[in-house]
């Protein structure tokens, strides 16, 4: 760590990390919920509706306060001043926790929206519009006092101000229910194939140059190739979310022609990722930091590439749209790409907040914690695929009622439930070795 | 690759896609009150959205498809189930699904937020979204009701139906006449013995009947009529009675 400031990271991956820890516990329920059947009483007080409402919202804060940590982290960094506003950072984080709890709690009340993924009720809105403001201010004015202007800190912050910008399109209350679902995939689709991608791409960037001792210029050089491709493909392949929502039928040609076309920048990261650790100046070390990274690369383009083209055209989400196939996906992809990158960004800097020499730590137990979450989570992703696939047929293509097409899925959501326990104890494991790092022990004579 | 050729790439890239997405978006707006038919998109229609978001249903249900995959989608749900049937659910859905193994919450609805949700369902139900979802869908539907009328050779019953011209009267799929109710309709709320007594004599069952009987058919052959009408898919397409 060269600058104090970037100690304010350290509280936001705390925070971070246990509500990863708090959103599987709520998994876990979603996923019994189908498989058992929870008493009318139980319902009445703690419906699925609730429990998801809060899985799915504790998954956008406790990744975003991991890319607004890690922001923190690397602007010093990047340009060789210290944080505007230190302090300013630390009443951020308490704000935006203190919205998160009262959104999570006012759920249990019903409190809520009442749109997917948006259920934050307006007034909590505007804390969050608040708290981003603060953080883009702060990241903002040291970018601009320091003069030092790299890609890595554009594609951080452009991605950053667009996330903020997009976030506005999901508050307003709209008549018109299709109108409304346009709008809502501005947030949604915007942000996780956009904006989000470009946080990482730059975060991914900045932890190859500092690990590798690679030159700066040529890094950047593939960065801008893969963000032109990542918003090339990802704005206009918004179009697979219209197919249904009654919007002309041009969007099924838009959708379908750039969405195939969107595994192409993820596969670039992924090339890119591999010649870089090939032409690296400095040993492979330290391992882990480097098994997630390179995890991460490759299951971002298994969940977020490949499955997701798998089905994207038209012909194939006719049958699969707003089934499980989609949860498939969306597990694989939020945990190789954003899951992912965020944990190697927190072991690529906690030793350093951690003042452990040299940024090395002891190793023991992470490797076995990584390959339990990420196995954890290719099985229960294999498990959602299945469910999918029975359910488009049955329900989609037999044409038989919902409830009957549902049966025979409930076995594959207690094998879900069950690869979901192995996730809970390999991320309990990351979490408990992360906030104890240890230096490594001392090599043998 | 140079670094300037790199850079050219992120601002084509970016400018073409953002510029094409922004047009068809102008473009899109001046057709969504055509495809959701948006005259009929009244305060009552609003209301019942506004009930649907107070109670988070879009977190089990999914609507247009989206949302969550708990529980059955509701693009449709007023034509495929009826009115009747999702008041039912919303008032007592402790009664209404008791047998089932997936419960859905009391909410608690006051009668007028259960109008203002059938509002709601009803026009959503209209939404021309390219004949999605699938089980819904009305093309497939009449497709397999057509293919039904033409294995008359295979099915006594749908031979029956045509030989003694039933659609010169009643409904089935796109085909007939709207005089009579629907067959499907009748399909889903009769049984087959039902249905064969009724033939025989429909003023005997159902006093001021405006069906002849057809005494002259032989009881299997009513029998018959009636498999076929309650093997006939129940609820479909966007027609009541």
């Amino acid at each position: 760590m060269k600058y104090q400031s970037q100690k304010v990271a350290y509280p936001y991956f705390v925070v971070a990390l246990l509500l990863f820890t708090l959103q599987i516990v709520l998994g876990l329920w979603i996923a019994f919920n189908y498989w058992f059947t929870v008493p009318q009483a139980v319902v009445n007080v703690f419906p699925f509706s609730t429990a998801r409402a809060m899985h799915t919202n504790l998954l956008v804060l406790w990744m975003l306060l991991g890319f607004m940590g890690a922001t923190f982290y690397a602007v010093p960094e990047e340009t060789q001043s210290e944080l505007a506003w230190p302090k300013m950072a630390y009443a951020q984080l308490v704000l935006l926790v203190a919205t998160g709890v009262a959104a999570l709690v006012g759920f249990l009340f019903g409190w809520t929206q009442g749109r997917p993924l948006l259920e934050i009720p307006t007034a909590l809105d505007f804390l969050v519009v608040i708290g981003v403001l603060m953080f883009l201010a702060n990241v903002g004015v040291t970018i601009l006092r320091a003069r030092r202007f790299t890609a890595v800190q554009g594609s951080l912050l452009g991605g950053l101000v667009f996330l903020a910008l997009l976030y506005l399109f999901g508050m307003p209350f709209y008549r018109n229910l299709a109108v409304d679902w346009y709008y809502w995939w501005w947030v949604i689709h915007l942000w996780v194939e956009g904006a989000w991608e470009l946080v990482t791409a730059a975060l991914v960037a900045f932890m190859l140059i500092q690990l590798t001792g690679v030159e700066r210029k040529v890094i950047e050089k593939w960065l801008y190739v893969e963000l032109g491709l990542f918003l090339f493909t990802g704005i206009a392949g918004t179009g697979h979310h219209y197919y249904w929502l009654a919007a002309p039928r041009y969007w099924l040609w838009v959708g379908g022609i750039f969405s195939a076309l969107e595994p192409f920048p993820v596969l670039l990261m992924l090339v890119d990722t591999w010649r870089v650790m090939k032409e690296r100046k400095t040993p492979l070390e330290p391992r882990l930091t480097w098994v997630f990274l390179y995890g991460m690369a490759v299951l971002h383009f298994v969940g977020a590439g490949v499955f997701g083209f798998a089905h994207t055209l038209p012909q194939v989400n006719y049958y699969t749209h707003g089934s499980q196939v989609t949860v498939s996906h969306g597990h694989l992809a939020f945990y190789g790409a954003y899951a992912l990158v965020n944990l190697s960004f927190f072991y690529f800097a906690m030793p350093h907040l951690r003042n452990l020499p040299g940024g090395r730590y002891d190793e023991r137990g992470g490797h076995f914690a990584f390959w339990m979450a990420s196995l954890g989570v290719v099985g229960l992703s294999l498990a959602f695929a299945v469910a999918g696939v029975l359910q488009a047929y049955l329900e989609r293509m037999q044409g038989q009622p919902y409830i009957v097409a549902q049966q025979p899925i409930r076995f594959w959501m207690a094998i879900a439930f069950c690869f979901g326990l192995v996730v809970l104890g390999g991320v309990a494991h990351i979490v408990k070795h992360l906030l104890t790092l240890k230096p490594p022990p001392a090599a043998p004579a | 690759m140079s670094q300037a050729s790199a850079k050219a790439i992120f601002w084509v890239g970016t400018v073409l896609s953002l510029a094409l997405f922004l047009a068809l978006t102008v473009d899109t707006h001046g057709k969504f009150d055509a495809l959701t038919h948006a005259d009929r998109l009244d305060e009552k229609v609003v209301a019942g959205k506004r009930v649907f978001e107070s109670r988070n249903c879009n977190d089990c249900h999914t609507i247009l498809g989206f949302g969550a995959y708990y529980a059955p989608d509701l693009t449709r749900a007023f034509t495929r189930m009826g009115e009747d049937a999702i008041r039912h659910r919303l008032e007592r859905p402790e009664e209404a699904l008791a047998a089932s193994y997936r419960k859905m919450p009391q909410q608690r609805l006051s009668p007028m937020e259960i109008d203002r949700l059938v509002d709601f369902l009803r026009w959503v139900s209209g939404i021309e979204n390219n004949d999605w979802p699938p089980q819904d869908s009305e093309s497939r539907w009449t497709t397999s009701t057509r293919r039904l009328l033409a294995g008359a050779a295979l099915s006594p019953g749908a031979a029956l139906i045509s030989e003694e011209a039933c659609l010169a009267c009643h409904a089935l799929g796109d085909r007939g006449e709207r005089k009579g109710p629907r067959m499907e309709w009748i399909g889903s709320r009769r049984d087959a013995a039902w249905i064969a007594d009724y033939v025989a004599d429909p003023g005997k069952v159902l006093p001021g009947a405006a069906m002849p009987p057809y005494d002259k058919l032989t009881a299997s052959q009513r029998n018959a009529i009636g498999e076929f009408i309650v093997s006939l898919p129940g609820g479909r397409g966007r027609e009541t009675p």
